[in-house]
């Protein structure tokens, strides 16, 4: 198993990165800080998982060639649980790449980084509402101080595929 | 199953009916100063002032330590020392490791122990901290995007677009992560252009600090000269090149404070990558350089090319020296061309040559490296196009700087 953190560019997957594997790689506050992907390792259960910092894309359709990128390491891992990490203030463009992902087949797991700033901008989010409707693990973090990151990764295991039809379904329910 | 695109728009759309909540949005203090960072009409200023704050900064912090204290150190203790216990004055082995007897400061001496030691840790050393140190700080507010905001109409004129300027202001610490640093651009003709423009016209902070030792007073000239360089080829390049330059839509993240820890754990990785890049290339340079002097090798290659350096550029023949070095490392060069006996306008065309000349290794490396991407036919590209590029910018703009000084009527 291997566990890739994908989302949009500057939602702070280098960061979390950072927070899971006690690796360094490089975070800065604008899109586009990681072009190439970057390899870890974190302990879960007492085994060393492999841990890849996924450059940003927005799509599975990539428009450069950092996004390119993502989209063959994604293909390339079919044995990858996706830790999808959303920046809470813009969900909707985030859900977006997560529920590609979920449609290719891949066990997803979503953090909902940046909760701190969604809060100052009163961005409420019903993250276990989300979670019923998706069937995914949800998780509320704050990467760059460490907040839920304990959280996210005691709930990667929970993560299997989901049929699309079912998150239909779940809203409509 | 899948969805077509429209149809995971609508699923989107109902699923954030049902769990997101907008309350009040209340205007702070933050949001009225990512506005006026980002309207040009405050905008601009502040990016001037963020800008010349930098420079001022760079120039203060560098020179705190390198004149203050590493100057000293190194010129009054460790020369002077070295000159006395290392055997065998006269020798070759001498000649390499601590260089000239007579010299007595360890920029002149050019031994390996002498000024490439001097050169990486009394003046590259704290250059990059001051560089990083700033730049992490711009990179981790948020403030990097919104100059980019601010300067993407200049740079749509050569066919580039705001988000162009964080490989300009990376390459500035260094072309290696500046170049790699370009694939965040859409097309290949963006990529390209960029990649060459800054390996060519983008002095690295190596090479800043020791311009700052070398020719204090006309840095800001030759970031002029270079900076008009990159603009005037941006533009024929882009006019010569195939292929298109898209608008794009940037994102610009709302500021936050930096982490002191992040900070410093960024500040570290930087320092330590310039360690590995840095200092074997500067210890090698030396070496090599001294090598191919004692062979008389670079005396055959200096009158060879006396014609064009005296000719066309007005620079003495001696210069061939740190060209040859401004391949490993351009701040070695640089500190060299001030051991060569030259008046200043010389000196300044020099620093500029060495500027303009071959990228170094590290970033010719990994130049090609970008090209591989587009297989034979990318390597190709990066290798003979830039080449090209490079020829073209050497003869015209190392010339015309002659040209201005014949015109200023001090060369």
């Amino acid at each position: 198993m291997k566990i890739l953190l994908m989302g949009n560019p500057n939602v702070g997957k280098s960061a979390i990165f950072n927070r899971l594997t006690g690796a360094k790689v490089i975070e800065s506050n604008y899109p586009g800080t990681t072009v190439d992907y970057t390899r870890g390792y974190m302990r879960l259960d007492d085994e060393d998982v492999e841990v890849i910092d996924v450059p940003g894309t927005f799509s599975l359709e990539p428009k450069d060639v950092a996004e390119e990128v993502a989209v063959k390491i994604l293909k390339e891992n079919r044995d990858s649980v996706v830790v999808c990490i959303i920046d809470s203030t813009k969900l909707e463009r985030g859900l977006y790449l997560a529920l590609e992902i979920i449609e290719e087949g891949y066990p997803v797991v979503i953090a909902l980084n940046m909760w701190d700033i969604a809060k100052e901008k009163s961005v409420w989010i019903d993250a276990k509402k989300l979670e019923r409707v998706l069937g995914v693990p949800v998780v509320p973090t704050i990467a760059v101080s460490g907040e839920g990151i304990r959280e996210l990764v005691s709930r990667i295991k929970e993560a299997s595929p989901v049929d699309i039809e079912r998150i239909v379904r779940n809203l409509e329910g | 199953m899948k969805l077509t695109v429209d149809e995971r728009w609508d699923l989107i759309d109902k699923i954030a009916e049902q769990v997101v909540k907008y309350g009040e949005y209340r205007y702070r203090l933050k949001d009225a100063i990512a506005d006026i960072t980002v309207k040009p009409l405050t905008g601009i200023p502040i990016a001037i002032a963020v800008l010349y704050g930098f420079w001022s900064f760079f120039g203060a912090f560098a020179g705190f330590f390198t004149d203050g204290f590493l100057v000293k150190l190194f010129d009054n203790h460790w020369l002077p020392w070295l000159q006395e216990v290392f055997p065998g004055k006269g020798g070759w082995l001498y000649y390499i490791f601590v260089g000239d007897p007579a010299a007595d400061n360890c920029f002149e001496a050019f031994g390996v122990l002498t000024s490439a030691l001097f050169v990486a840790i009394g003046v590259v050393l704290p250059a990059i901290v001051a560089f990083y140190l700033f730049l992490i700080i711009l990179e981790d507010t948020g403030y990097l995007p919104r100059l980019a905001v601010l300067v993407d109409t200049v740079l749509h004129k050569i066919g580039l677009h705001g988000f162009a300027v964080i490989p300009m202001i990376l390459s500035l610490g260094c072309n290696v992560p500046a170049v790699i640093a370009t694939r965040a651009l859409e097309t290949g003709k963006q990529r390209f252009m960029m990649a060459v423009l800054l390996a060519i016209f983008i002095p690295c902070g190596a090479q800043l600090g020791i311009m700052f030792k070398v020719i204090p007073g006309h840095v800001g000239f030759v970031m002029l000269y270079l900076l008009a360089g990159f603009f005037v080829f941006g533009f024929i390049l882009d006019r010569l090149l195939p292929g298109k330059s898209p608008e794009i839509l940037l994102d610009v993240p709302p500021y936050q404070r930096p982490i002191a820890k992040n900070v410093t754990r960024k500040l570290w990785m930087r320092v330590k990558s310039f360690f590995k890049v840095a200092i074997p290339f500067v210890l090698l340079g030396v070496i090599i350089v001294n090598l191919m002097y004692l062979t008389g090798f670079l005396g055959w290659l200096a009158n060879l090319l006396e014609p064009l350096l005296c000719g066309w550029f007005g620079v003495p023949k001696e210069t061939v020296g740190p060209l040859v070095a401004a391949f490993l490392r351009k701040d070695l060069a640089v500190a060299q061309l001030s051991a060569i006996e030259m008046t200043m306008p010389q000196l300044v065309t020099s620093v500029v040559l060495v500027s303009l000349y071959f990228p170094c290794v590290a970033t010719f490396a990994m130049l090609i490296r970008e090209g591989r991407e587009g297989g034979l036919k990318g390597v190709s590209q990066y290798l003979f196009g830039g080449l090209g590029a490079l020829i073209a910018v050497i003869f015209l703009w190392g010339g015309l700087i002659r040209l201005i000084w014949i015109i200023l009527g001090v060369a």
